[in-house]
């Protein structure tokens, strides 16, 4: 296909943008979730060392939502390949489609993180004093982690779009 | 008349080395065995390595071998396989817990009485 209005010679940057929005933002939520429901854990630890075990589901979560952010970075990565003989193959389609992608996982993963990072300093926390604060706590961080799926799905639906 | 000196052959308490708290004296050897046990440590350690590896491994071996390339199936197989490390952990984390609960209950009352 050759240059056109189609494939503008710009469209790979905005696919490509697609790529770094999911990564940048899935893991500053991972991040967050990781350091607030560390700082739980590290209060919790003090007192009930024996604790550590159960209160670190939250960190395991966070680290999920930066796996999903990683899945939908190669698969947009696997769909963009440099321009053959100087012609763009790419579509400006395609690029739009790959940013939306990276935009729904990350920015999701961004919320999920933010949920399981709060749920999980207070709930760990609680968990020390009320045992029975467990169940809902877990509960609590898998509809917060879910929130991230959803992102995730969609983006997949997305890029299956991309290749017809 | 001289009198005689007492030699004491123990150190007195200027000379001796303290234990401040968990940080041994000087000569004495620090310890630096893990308070938690080996088996929770190699837990530990196998769910990060499957964290890492399982995912994205499970991604690159059936994109092109179970799935012909069709990458999408590949990468919800890793989101899901993620989420089956994530609940494998969350059981680990229960069994641990009970068995702390039946075999460790003496240990935890005297535990109690220190405190």
């Amino acid at each position: 296909m050759a240059d056109s209005v189609f494939s503008p010679k710009f469209a790979p940057f905005i696919g490509m943008s697609g790529i770094a929005a999911s990564m940048i933002f899935g893991c500053i939520g991972a991040a967050y979730g990781t350091a607030k429901s560390g700082i739980g854990i590290g209060g919790v630890g003090t007192f009930r060392p024996d604790l550590i075990m159960k209160c670190l589901i939250p960190v395991v979560m966070s680290g999920i939502i930066a796996v999903y952010s990683l899945v939908i970075s190669v698969l947009i990565a696997q769909d963009l390949n440099p321009p053959a003989h100087g012609e763009s193959n790419y579509s400006l389609f395609n690029g739009f489609m790959h940013l939306s992608c990276g935009l729904s996982v990350g920015l999701t993963g961004l919320a999920a993180g933010y949920c399981i990072g709060i749920v999980g300093d207070k709930g760990v926390r609680s968990y020390m004093l009320q045992s029975r604060v467990f169940v809902g706590m877990v509960l609590i961080l898998i509809f917060g982690e879910v929130l991230g799926l959803y992102g995730l799905i969609v983006a997949l639906i997305l890029n299956t779009k991309s290749k017809g | 008349m001289a009198t005689r000196r007492i030699i004491s052959q123990e150190k007195t308490l200027l000379e001796k080395d303290d234990t401040v708290g968990s940080s041994p004296a000087a000569n004495e050897k620090s310890n630096i065995a893990p308070a938690v046990p080996t088996s929770v440590i190699m837990k530990l350690l196998a769910f990060t390595l499957g964290m890492i590896v399982i995912p994205i491994g499970s991604y690159y071996v059936t994109v092109d071998t179970l799935f012909k390339g069709n990458s999408t199936y590949a990468g919800a197989l890793a989101a899901i396989m993620a989420n089956v490390v994530l609940i494998g952990y969350i059981f680990a984390a229960m069994a641990e817990d009970q068995s702390e609960h039946q075999g460790g209950q003496g240990v935890a009352k005297e535990g109690k009485k220190d405190r």
